[in-house]
């Protein structure tokens, strides 16, 4: 290396840490430079570094990742300054740590998403024990506020991609819209209500493992169904919610998330439908016809080669929103009342999503290709 | 590294991590383009491919290359492969890209 700086820095600022006078509002300092995603941030102290860099264990030099675009190194203590800001406590370093390492390999292209036009921002789904040690929501209002650890995990990892991946709005992130989801996107699988197995079991890890999946993605979409007490009805819907051409992937291909909400879970269950069957269901049933995605060639002959070589070109050939049924990540969330899904579109073939172990365990199933600890699915 | 608990004042923390760079140099202008070699890389874009097809028709109207080689990035939103910018540097003398949405 020829050179090892503090790019950007506010002059004041000589390396990772210095003192401001007694009486210093701090948030304002933060705000101040620039280190904030909007809302006041939590002034990290030493004290409250130092747990979280324990938590992580120790080396607060230890670089875990570098962030692109930025390419700015993740020290431990770097992550966990960040994670005091947000709000985090030590217990949740785990699955910050995790979410970065995940986020940060090359399957991912997080250099891609963040940098992309679209709104896409890395949603987090975590599995396993540790998501009611350390308190995590996969009840009701999974996706919205209420609880600090899925709100300032997802608000952490969003605080790293700004200040040391460099993706500031209009900088390197050149979201034309932005979304919601970019503050924060970080839920937990409702695994208790036992209507589907768990994601990651189904991926070949057990029950008794804890894991984090991240995916580029657009918030979620609603879908209601209050009539439908069979399988298919329910899907139905979903699948309605899918066939349009406006997302990414019904014109970029790649992969999407389905959350079923209980309700909707129970009825798969009492009709002994199983993850398999329900993504294959909505891989099969969610189409578009190649004319709509070309737009019946109005604007100039389409062959688009962001879709897959084996899809028919003809304007009536129907063509699936997910290339396959592995392309369709299902998950159960939510509250146990309201017969809501959600459909979550992602950001098309360009990202792969990842599922990684706390400790980067490779899944003792197998049926993943897994490595350094990261399995892509 | 930590630092001692001031007596006074509040420590602060930069939030960004340090960025270690390599300094890499522009290559050589080259002053003629009159009998090199042309390379043209794509990145798949809808208006990009547009822009790079008739740019390079227009250079080839105007200077007489000894050769010109159009490659594609496998995905726009990817990093190209490394495989790919090998052959362009071995196969070209300039390069031509564009971004274009």
């Amino acid at each position: 290396m020829t050179s090892e700086t503090l790019a950007d820095a506010p002059p004041e600022l000589e390396g990772a840490q210095s003192v401001v006078p007694e009486g210093t509002d701090l948030v304002e300092w933060y705000y101040e430079n620039g280190f904030s995603d909007g809302f006041p941030v939590a002034p990290p102290t030493p004290e409250k570094v130092a747990a979280i860099v324990a938590a992580l264990g120790g080396e607060p030099d230890h670089i875990e990742a570098r962030v692109p675009p930025r390419w700015g190194n993740l020290t431990r203590e770097v992550m966990a300054v960040n994670m005091v800001m947000a709000g985090c406590k030590p217990a949740y370093a785990p699955v910050v740590r995790a979410g970065m390492l995940a986020l940060c390999s090359t399957a991912f292209n997080l250099n891609g998403v963040q940098a992309t036009t679209h709104m896409a921002a890395p949603l987090l789904v975590v599995n396993g024990p540790i998501r009611n040690e350390i308190g995590m929501n996969a009840g009701h209002n999974v996706f919205g506020p209420g609880n600090r650890a899925n709100a300032t995990i997802g608000r952490a990892v969003r605080m790293i991609l700004l200040n040391v991946g460099g993706g500031w709005p209009g900088d390197l992130d050149k979201s034309t819209l932005g979304s919601p989801a970019k503050y924060t996107y970080c839920i937990a699988e409702n695994e208790e209500l036992g209507f589907i197995a768990p994601y990651h079991v189904e991926k070949g890890f057990t029950e008794e493992d804890s894991t984090v999946f991240v995916m580029p993605a657009e918030p979620p979409h609603s879908v209601t169904n209050h009539v439908a007490d069979d399988p298919e009805g329910i899907l139905d819907s979903i699948v309605s919610a899918m066939s349009t051409i406006a997302h990414n992937n019904a014109v970029s291909a790649g992969h999407c998330a389905v959350v079923l909400g209980p309700e909707h879970a129970k009825v798969m269950a009492a009709r002994r439908w199983t993850r398999r069957d329900i993504r294959h269901y909505l891989w099969y049933q969610a189409t578009n016809t190649f004319g709509d995605v070309a737009f019946q060639h109005r604007y100039g002959k389409v062959y688009n080669r962001s879709l897959p070589k084996w899809y028919k070109r003809d304007l009536d050939a129907r063509i699936p929103v997910a290339p396959t049924p592995d392309h369709i990540h299902l998950f159960c969330a939510g509250g146990e009342a309201g017969r809501f899904s959600a459909f979550i579109p992602g950001w098309g073939h360009m990202a792969s999503p990842v599922l990684r172990e706390l400790n980067g365990a490779a899944p003792a199933g197998g049926g993943m290709t897994c490595e350094d600890g990261t399995c892509y699915v | 590294m930590p630092l001692d608990k001031p007596n006074s004042g509040h420590v602060v923390y930069d939030p960004r991590g340090i960025v270690q760079a390599t300094a890499i140099p522009l290559g050589k202008r080259v002053e003629d383009l009159n009998g090199l070699r042309l390379g043209v890389l794509s990145n798949k874009k809808w208006n990009g491919n547009k822009l790079l097809r008739k740019t390079q028709a227009i250079l080839e109207d105007e200077f007489d290359f000894a050769a010109a080689h159009f490659y594609e990035k496998e995905s726009f939103s990817k990093n190209a492969d490394p495989g790919l910018l090998g052959d362009i540097i071995a196969e070209n003398d300039v390069v031509l890209t564009a971004i274009g949405d």
